[in-house]
C-alpha cells in the first residue's frame, strides 16, 4: 500500500504543471547559484593565495632594520575561505577577512565583502544556503499544502477510506512521495557542490565527511517541515485554507523567528559600542605598564624588580637590552587587556548564541542555520576561532621581535638592525579551523534540537493522522 | 452478507435512522428507496464504518463493523453519487491504486481485463480520468469491485445523473455482480432502475423501513402507487 501511494502521488506530482513549474525554478535557481557562488569562491581563494604570497614577501625582504619598526611596520593575517563555504556562506560576507597585526594593538578583521559592496548588497545574494534555507521548505509548502485537502476535495477520500486504507500507510506513502523530490534536488546539489570541490585547487581540505553532515542536518530540517505541512494539510478543511496556513509556518520559521531571535539576543546582551569598547580598552592599558614609556609609575616598578632579580644596581649592568624587555612586558599587558575585552564580547557572543538557542525551540530553521554554517566554518565560532589564532600569532610575533632586540642589543643601545634573514626565521601564520567533530560537539544543542524538531513533528503527524 | 439489527443513528434530538432491520443475502440486490433525507446515505455510512451507530448494530460477512473496521472493508466495495477517482491518472493506474489499497497485487493485463469486463471501451483504458463522463467513472468503480473481489457493493445514488444508456449499462454491470453472488446494496431515487435490476426494494421515510418487498412480486406502477403513499404525496396518486 505504502508503495503504491509513493508511486501515485509521485505521478500526481509531475502531471500537475505548477509542480513542474516549482521544480525548474527551484532547479534553475539552484544551478545560478552555485555557479555565482563557485565564481565567487575561486575569485576569493586567487585574491587570498596572491595576497599572503604577496605580504610574506613584503616581511621576508624588508631588509635589514629594527625589530620593533617591523613590530609596528606590522603584517596581515589572512582568513582562508573553506571549501563548504560554496554551499554555506554564512556571516563571511560581514566578518571580514583580514586581520592586521602590529605593535600594542589586537585589531579586528577588516575588508569584509559587504563594505565592498552598495548598499543594494542588504537585498542579499543569490546563494546556495538561501535556496536550500528559505526556498526548499517553500518548495515543500507548495508540493505538499494539498496533500490530504485534494482527497477530501476530489471526492477520493470516502473512497480510500472504503477500501481499508491504513491511515500511517497513506501518510507514510504521501510523505515519502513529497519527500522523495526535496531529496533528489538537495542530493543533486549538494554532489555537485562536492564534485565541483573536489577538482579545484586545493584552498582548503575539503572532507566529503562534512558535505554528507551538510545534508543530513538539512535533511532532518525538511523533514520537519514535510510532516508540519501534511499535518497542517490533514487538518485544514480546503486546499485555500492548508496553503495559507503552511505559508504562515514558512514565514514565521525562516522570516520572522530568526528576526526575532537577531533582535531578542541583541536586546537582553548588547555589544558594548565600538566608541565605548576602544574606551574600556584605553581605561584598562592606562592602569598598566607602557612598554614605550621608562617613566610611567608601572615601569618604575618593572624597573626595579628587575634589578633585584638579577642584583645589579644598573640597568646597563643586565645581560640584555631592558628597553626591549620592557617592551615585551608592556605587550603582555597590553594583550592581557585586549585577551580580556575581547573575552567580555565574546562572553556576549556566546550568551546571545544562548538566546538564539532556546529560541530554536520557536523554529527549526535556527538549529539548521547555525549547524549548516558551523560545518561550512562561515559561523561567528569559527570567525572568533580565527581571530584568537591571530591574536596568538600578533603575541608571538611581538615576542619574536622584542626577544631578538634583548639578546642583541645592550641597554640604551640605539641604531640596532636585524640582518636581512632575520625575518624569514617567523614562522608563516596558519589557521586550521575546528574539525567535524568538534563543530558537531560544539552545536550539540543545535542537533538536539533540531532532532526533537524531526522526532515532535513525526509523532504529531501519525498521531493526528491515525484515522484517514 | 449484510445485516443490520435495531440499527438507529441519532444527532442530537434528531433521529436520521431508528431501528432498522435489514438484511442482504449472497447474489441479492436490494435497493433502497426514499426522499432525500430518509437515512438512506446513513444506513450505507453505517455499514461503511464512517460513522458509529447510536445503538443496534451492523455486519458484514458476519463480522461487526464497528468492531471489525478494517476487517469489514475487505470485503465490500462502495460507489458514491459521484464517483471521483484522480483525474491525472489512467483509469489502470486508478484501480492499480484502488485494488492495490485493497492488498491486490494486479499486472497490466489483469487491469485491463478488469475494466474491460466492467465495460469501458479498451480506447480509454490508458486515458486521464479527467476526460471521462460519470458513466465511465462509474464503470471504473465497479472494476475496482470486481478487482478486489468483493463479496458486498454498496451504492449511493450511483444511477443520478447518468443518461438512460449508461444507466442501462450500469444496471446490467449490477446484474453481471449478482451472479458473481455479490450482496448489493443500492440507495437510489430511481423507481425505474430498482425495479428492473432489484430482487429486493425497501422503502424509507424519515429514518424507517416503512415498506419491504420481493421485487418481482410487484408491478412498476404498484411500486410507484406505494412509493407515493409512503411519501404522503397522496395528491400525485391517480
Amino acid at each position: 500500500m505504502i508503495r503504491k501511494t509513493i508511486k501515485k502521488e509521485i505521478k500526481e506530482l509531475f502531471r500537475d504543471g505548477r509542480v513542474r513549474i516549482s521544480i525548474f525554478i527551484v532547479l534553475l535557481l539552484l544551478g545560478v547559484a552555485v555557479w555565482i557562488s563557485s565564481r565567487q569562491y575561486q575569485n576569493t581563494n586567487q585574491d587570498y593565495a596572491a595576497a599572503r604570497l604577496s605580504e610574506r614577501e613584503v616581511w621576508d625582504n624588508q631588509g635589514e632594520k629594527n625589530p620593533h619598526s617591523a613590530a609596528h611596520y606590522g603584517t596581515y593575517a589572512f582568513k582562508p575561505k573553506y571549501p563548504l563555504s560554496l554551499v554555506d556562506q554564512g556571516v563571511d560576507k560581514y566578518a571580514g577577512t583580514s586581520i592586521f597585526l602590529e605593535a600594542h594593538k589586537r585589531n579586528e578583521a577588516q575588508f569584509s565583502a559587504a563594505t565592498d559592496q552598495t548598499g543594494l548588497s542588504r537585498f542579499g545574494d543569490l546563494t546556495p544556503d538561501f535556496i536550500l534555507l528559505f526556498i526548499m521548505p517553500l518548495f515543500i509548502v507548495l508540493l505538499g499544502y494539498n496533500s490530504f485537502t485534494k482527497e477530501r476535495e476530489l471526492g477520493t477520500h470516502s473512497l480510500l477510506k472504503s477500501a481499508g486504507a491504513r491511515g500511517w500507510k497513506i501518510v507514510l506513502g504521501k510523505w515519502i512521495a513529497l519527500f522523495l523530490p526535496v531529496l533528489a534536488i538537495t542530493t543533486s546539489l549538494l554532489l555537485l557542490a562536492g564534485i565541483v570541490l573536489s577538482n579545484l585547487p586545493d584552498y582548503g581540505v575539503f572532507q566529503w565527511s562534512s558535505l554528507v553532515a551538510m545534508g543530513l542536518v538539512y535533511l532532518l530540517y525538511y523533514a520537519v517541515f514535510t510532516n508540519l505541512v501534511l499535518w497542517v494539510s490533514h487538518w485544514a478543511k480546503r486546499s485555500g485554507i492548508s496553503l495559507v496556513v503552511s505559508l504562515s509556518l514558512w514565514i514565521v520559521a525562516c522570516l520572522a523567528a530568526p528576526k526575532a531571535a537577531s533582535n531578542i539576543a541583541e536586546a537582553r546582551h548588547p555589544y558594548p559600542t565600538r566608541q565605548e569598547f576602544a574606551a574600556n580598552v584605553l581605561k584598562d592599558k592606562e592602569a598598566g605598564l607602557d612598554g614605550h614609556n621608562p617613566w610611567n609609575k608601572e615601569a618604575k616598578l618593572l624597573e626595579e624588580q628587575v634589578l633585584a632579580e638579577h642584583g645589579v644596581d644598573s640597568l646597563h649592568q643586565l645581560p640584555f637590552n631592558f628597553n626591549a624587555y620592557r617592551m615585551q612586558k608592556g605587550e603582555e599587558h597590553e594583550a592581557e587587556v585586549y585577551f580580556k575585552q575581547y573575552n567580555y564580547l565574546k562572553e556576549q557572543y556566546q550568551k546571545q548564541s544562548g538566546t538564539y538557542r532556546s529560541l530554536a525551540l520557536l523554529s527549526p530553521f535556527l538549529p539548521a542555520r547555525f549547524l549548516s554554517m558551523g560545518i561550512a566554518h562561515t559561523d561567528y565560532a569559527t570567525h572568533w576561532d580565527f581571530s584568537d589564532a591571530a591574536e596568538n600569532y600578533r603575541i608571538a610575533t611581538q615576542k619574536f621581535l622584542n626577544d631578538n632586540t634583548a639578546q642583541n642589543t645592550k641597554y640604551g643601545e640605539r641604531g640596532y638592525k636585524a640582518s636581512a634573514d632575520f625575518w624569514k626565521q617567523l614562522p608563516a601564520f596558519d589557521y586550521d579551523p575546528p574539525c567535524l567533530d568538534k563543530v558537531l560537539e560544539n552545536n550539540s544543542s543545535n542537533l538536539m534540537i533540531l532532532g526533537m524538531w524531526t522526532v515532535l513533528s513525526f509523532i504529531l503527524l501519525f498521531i493526528s493522522t491515525k484515522k484517514i | 452478507m449484510i445485516i443490520t439489527n435495531n440499527l438507529t443513528k441519532k444527532y442530537g434530538d434528531f433521529t436520521a435512522l431508528d431501528q432498522l432491520e435489514l438484511s442482504v443475502k449472497e447474489g441479492d440486490i436490494y435497493c433502497l428507496l426514499g426522499a432525500n433525507g430518509a437515512g438512506k446515505t446513513t444506513t450505507i455510512n453505517l455499514l461503511l464504518g464512517f460513522i458509529q451507530p447510536t445503538s443496534g448494530s451492523a455486519f458484514i460477512n458476519q463480522l461487526k463493523v464497528e468492531e471489525n473496521p478494517l476487517e469489514t472493508k475487505r470485503f465490500l466495495a462502495y460507489i458514491p453519487e459521484n464517483l471521483m477517482l484522480y483525474p491525472s491518472l489512467s483509469a489502470v493506474e486508478n484501480l492499480d491504486y484502488f485494488s492495490g489499497i485493497g492488498g491486490k497485487s494486479l499486472n497490466k493485463s489483469q487491469l485491463e481485463g478488469f475494466l474491460e469486463e466492467a465495460g469501458l471501451q479498451s480506447g480509454a483504458f490508458h486515458k486521464r480520468i479527467e476526460s471521462f463522463s460519470k458513466g465511465m467513472r462509474q464503470k471504473v468503480g465497479i472494476a475496482i469491485a470486481l478487482a478486489k473481489d468483493a463479496k458486498v457493493l454498496l451504492l449511493d445514488e450511483p444511477t443520478s445523473g447518468l443518461d438512460p444508456k449508461a444507466s442501462n449499462e450500469f444496471g446490467h454491470l449490477l446484474q453481471k455482480l449478482r451472479g458473481k453472488g455479490v450482496a448489493t446494496l443500492m440507495a437510489t431515487h430511481d423507481l425505474f432502475r430498482a425495479k428492473e435490476v432489484a430482487t429486493h426494494i425497501g422503502i424509507m421515510k424519515d429514518g424507517h423501513l416503512k415498506q419491504q418487498f420481493v421485487a418481482s412480486d410487484i408491478s412498476l406502477s404498484q411500486l410507484e402507487k406505494t412509493y407515493l403513499e409512503t411519501m404522503d404525496y397522496k395528491t400525485l396518486v391517480s
